[in-house]
């Protein structure tokens, strides 16, 4: 079921990487990609791993919580699995078949991908999981503030990103109601070729269409009403400020980075 | 000091065509002057599009008057200078409590107004705390919107308003789209905040039983302030309230029914305890003694619809479970062996407040939900039978969502309503006949048959969707609160209209709701589901001697049934069975004699 999706969403808890400022999460996250996709060798997977749990740890989101976002792409993980498994060419051939082959190199490339995809699932989702959407807009603003200079309305781009955030869940629980309302008047959305079904979208996607523009309308209302003026003269309820932990942070980040570039460049040689 | 003075405030809506030329007028406010003293707690009454949300609007400056005048705290609305301030004065609460509040987590939307305002950050903070202290919601300050109930929302909704410090707050419509516990919550929210920080609050409501304890009430219809003063006076004028087609509280239309019968009653009672007083007062100055003898309510078991009805069940229950989110830590069982028999040509109310496992009863109903374990047999056939047509079942099982409005989509009301039984796939003149069948039966006027949807009111937009399940031509009509968001005039035509298609057509009609005045007047049994379980499964007058249980989970029972239970306290020989006003009225002439 739609609701059942966990990536994107906020576990409230009370721990060191809730209370990290949202930038330092935004450039740790970066890091973490980087060294997702240049560690080669098992001491860098290693480094990573150890990495990766012991934030799991401290951020205090249940495991099994974050493990249940990878539903959403078992499929993506066994499509890529399946393919390096079987069109990677290598030197101990196990298995041909017509052009599949299993080996070694097959074997080590599928698992490597895999494990890869999951890693950055889970290091993305401990960002937005640890992050309201509002904190990771305010960071996001605060950080691109300088391409203000340049005329992009950083502010505008920002408070439509949270609002879109807030707002998602709301239409797909509407979605799931029109869906319905239309399947109890003998609508079908689940049979026919690729156009029938496009046709059949038509009694959905309009009632949707109509209802995010009235609730546009009524927020646009609502915001008003409260003194919103675009962001010239606002304060923030929770302004960012780098505190010791931030600093540390960013430390612990850039270290983390070199030492799987060392792990790279110097274990990779024996090979 | 005012807080709030119109005067001879006017506001014309002017819809232009394309090329800029005035197609029509709609006169929105006409000629209103009003005046609201600091501290004040008014009501303003009225129906949907009578200009009380316009009038809302203008207090805001979100709205600007096209002739007159309104000053809000001293200052002139319509000066640009003067809007960010009058916002700030005057905070604005909303109908819907979702498309109001902005962030994703509680704290911070109640932050978002005084952000605006460029308060210190220090100063928020604390305006935050004592803000959702003041509506009871400091528990909830770091949790999801979206995981809050109704009432709960428009609470953080007020908090946010509260936050910006303004010295009054205007409520349009705030309890419309909430249950009844909601609505409690929400009016003793708004009533705290008047009491205790001393807020003006302008309730703008259709429901006439929150304006019993405001200062003083507005009337408004077509635009126009029609009747105003304390709500005593405003309710002792009963027939003209009913000549403006406006509801009156059950309590003073008994009064006022009892009065006519020749009681000596005074004029415009709000409330029961009044009533219970008043009429034990006239027992002992006339020296009526009560009359003894039947004390307990009559024991011979009145035959339940249940055995009435066993031949012709054509739908039975067997051991139904639910649970949502299956097998994770949200898991919610919703259906606990749920066990009902429903006979052909029933009227059948199911009751119980939200989250009670009625709407997902309902979907069970049409196979659009699955039962876990157990089984449901239609007609004597199990529709979870492998080669059991589902579609089919959904044709003969019509189900009516909340707010159907939203599922429109056609370019014309009548195209709308061919959707159905084109997806039969019936031929094009039965699909058109079918539609016109459907059409007239909901009574819709034929002139707008082949307009859009989109531009109709709330009212007429639910017949258009009723009428595209009833083109289906089912056999049963399950309707979810068909009356939610309606004023006391809609919600009485569309549930006579329901009863009226229940007796000419002849289905079986299943009436979802959370009021039980509601049900008491239209069905013939009610089911009163609570945590997922069938609590009562009886005619009405059955269930409603439970009225201490049907309390203690969250429902009430009619008005009636208290005043009733209250009447014989003192003494006075009612019949405890009466649920509707008719029954009270003679109940009580008859122990008056």
């Amino acid at each position: 079921m739609i609701r059942d999706i966990t990536i994107g969403q906020y576990y409230p808890a009370d721990s060191v990487i809730h209370k990290l400022d949202p930038r330092v999460k935004l450039f740790a996250t970066l890091i973490y990609i980087i060294a997702l996709f240049c560690f080669k060798g098992i001491l860098g997977l290693c480094i990573i791993t150890v990495c990766l749990m012991s934030v799991i740890r401290l951020s205090k989101v249940p495991f099994s919580y974050m493990v249940k976002g990878l539903k959403a792409i078992v499929i993506l993980l066994l499509i890529t699995a399946f393919f390096n498994l079987v069109f990677t060419p290598g030197e101990i051939v196990f298995w041909k078949f017509w052009r599949f082959q299993i080996t070694d190199v097959g074997i080590t490339n599928s698992v490597i991908m895999t494990l890869r995809l999951i890693y950055l699932i889970l290091g993305t989702s401990l960002m937005t999981l640890t992050t309201t959407p509002n904190q990771l807009t305010d960071g996001l603003e605060k950080a691109l503030s300088p391409l203000n200079k340049i005329n992009i309305p950083v502010h505008a781009i920002a408070m439509m990103m949270s609002i879109a955030l807030r707002f998602i869940p709301i239409l797909m629980e509407e979605t799931d109601k029109i869906m319905k309302a239309q399947m109890a008047r003998g609508a079908d959305f689940e049979h026919g070729n690729i156009f029938r079904r496009a046709k059949n979208m038509v009694p959905l996607l309009v009632p949707l269409m109509v209802s995010a523009f009235r609730r546009a309308d009524d927020l646009a209302l609502a915001m008003e009403a409260r003194c919103y003026n675009g962001g010239a003269g606002r304060t923030k309820m929770k302004p960012l400020q780098y505190r010791r932990d931030d600093r540390i942070a960013y430390g612990i980040c850039l270290l983390f980075l070199v030492i799987v570039a060392a792990a790279r460049i110097l274990l990779s040689f024996p090979q | 000091m005012s807080i709030i003075k119109t005067k001879n405030l006017v506001h014309e809506f002017i819809r232009r065509d394309e090329e800029r030329n005035v197609e029509s007028i709609t006169t929105a406010l006409d000629h209103v002057s009003l005046d609201v003293k600091q501290g004040q707690f008014i009501a303003i009454l009225g129906h949907n599009g009578s200009g009380k949300s316009t009038l809302a609007k203008h207090i805001n400056a979100l709205l600007m008057p096209s002739e007159g005048t309104i000053w809000v705290d001293g200052m002139d609305v319509s000066e640009e200078k003067n809007i960010i301030d009058v916002r700030k004065s005057a905070g604005m609460v909303f109908q819907n409590p979702d498309n109001q509040i902005i962030a994703s987590v509680v704290e911070e939307d109640v932050g978002f107004g005084p952000e605006n305002l460029g308060v210190p950050t220090e100063e928020i903070l604390k305006r935050v705390d004592a803000s959702l202290h003041a509506v009871g919601m400091e528990k909830f300050r770091r949790h999801s919107p979206n995981k809050l109930s109704g009432g709960q929302k428009q609470r953080v909704a007020i908090a946010g308003v509260v936050a910006m410090e303004p010295k009054c707050i205007v409520f349009d419509e705030p309890t419309a789209m909430l249950d009844p516990n909601g609505r409690k919550e929400v009016l003793a929210a708004a009533h705290a905040l008047n009491r205790e920080k001393g807020v003006t609050v302008l309730w703008i409501t259709h429901y006439m039983e929150e304006v019993v304890e405001a200062d003083h009430v507005y009337v408004m219809e077509n635009g126009k302030i029609i009747m105003d003063g304390t709500p005593r006076a405003v309710f002792s004028k009963v027939d003209e309230l009913k000549a403006h087609r406006l509801d009156v509280p059950q309590i003073t239309l008994l009064a006022d029914f009892l009065k006519k019968d020749g009681l000596p009653l005074s004029s415009g009672i709000l409330k029961r305890e009044e009533l219970v007083h008043e009429l034990t007062a006239i027992c002992k100055t006339y020296g009526v003694h009560p009359k003894t003898g039947q004390q307990n309510p009559k024991e011979e078991k009145e035959q339940s619809p249940k055995d009435a009805a066993l031949d012709g069940n054509m739908m039975i229950l067997d051991h139904v479970n639910y649970r949502y989110s299956q097998g994770t830590a949200y898991q919610i069982q919703a259906l606990k062996d749920v066990n009902l028999n429903i006979a052909k040509g029933e009227f059948i109310g199911i009751i119980g407040h939200t989250g009670s496992g009625k709407s997902t009863l309902i979907q069970h109903l049409n196979g659009l939900l699955r039962a876990e374990s157990g089984h449901i047999y239609v007609d004597g056939a199990d529709i979870y039978d492998e080669d059991y047509d589902m579609r089919e079942l959904r044709g003969r099982v019509g189900l009516v969502f909340q707010y159907p409005e939203h599922q429109l989509f056609g370019t014309t009301n009548f195209e709308d309503v061919c959707f159905g039984p084109k997806n039969k796939g019936l031929d094009k003149r039965t699909v058109e006949l079918r539609a016109y069948e459907a059409l007239q039966n909901v009574r819709f006027p034929e002139e707008l048959y082949y307009q859009p949807p989109f531009d109709l009111s709330g009212g007429q937009k639910r017949r258009v969707a009723i009428a595209g399940v009833l083109a289906m031509k089912p056999e049963v009509l399950i309707l979810d609160e068909p009356t939610a968001g309606l004023d006391p005039a809609g919600r009485d035509e569309i549930l006579d209209l329901i009863a009226d298609m229940h007796k000419e057509l002849g289905i079986t009609v299943i009436l979802v709701s959370h009021s039980m005045e509601d049900v008491a007047k239209y069905v013939d049994r009610i089911i009163v589901m609570n945590q997922g379980e069938v609590l009562y499964d009886d005619v009405p007058k059955t269930v409603f001697r439970h009225y201490k249980e049907l309390e203690s989970i969250g429902l009430a029972a009619p008005q009636v049934t208290y005043l009733m239970h209250e009447l014989r306290e003192q003494g006075l020989p009612v019949d405890l069975d009466a649920t509707t006003l008719q029954e009270a009225e003679q109940s009580i002439l008859n122990a008056m004699q």
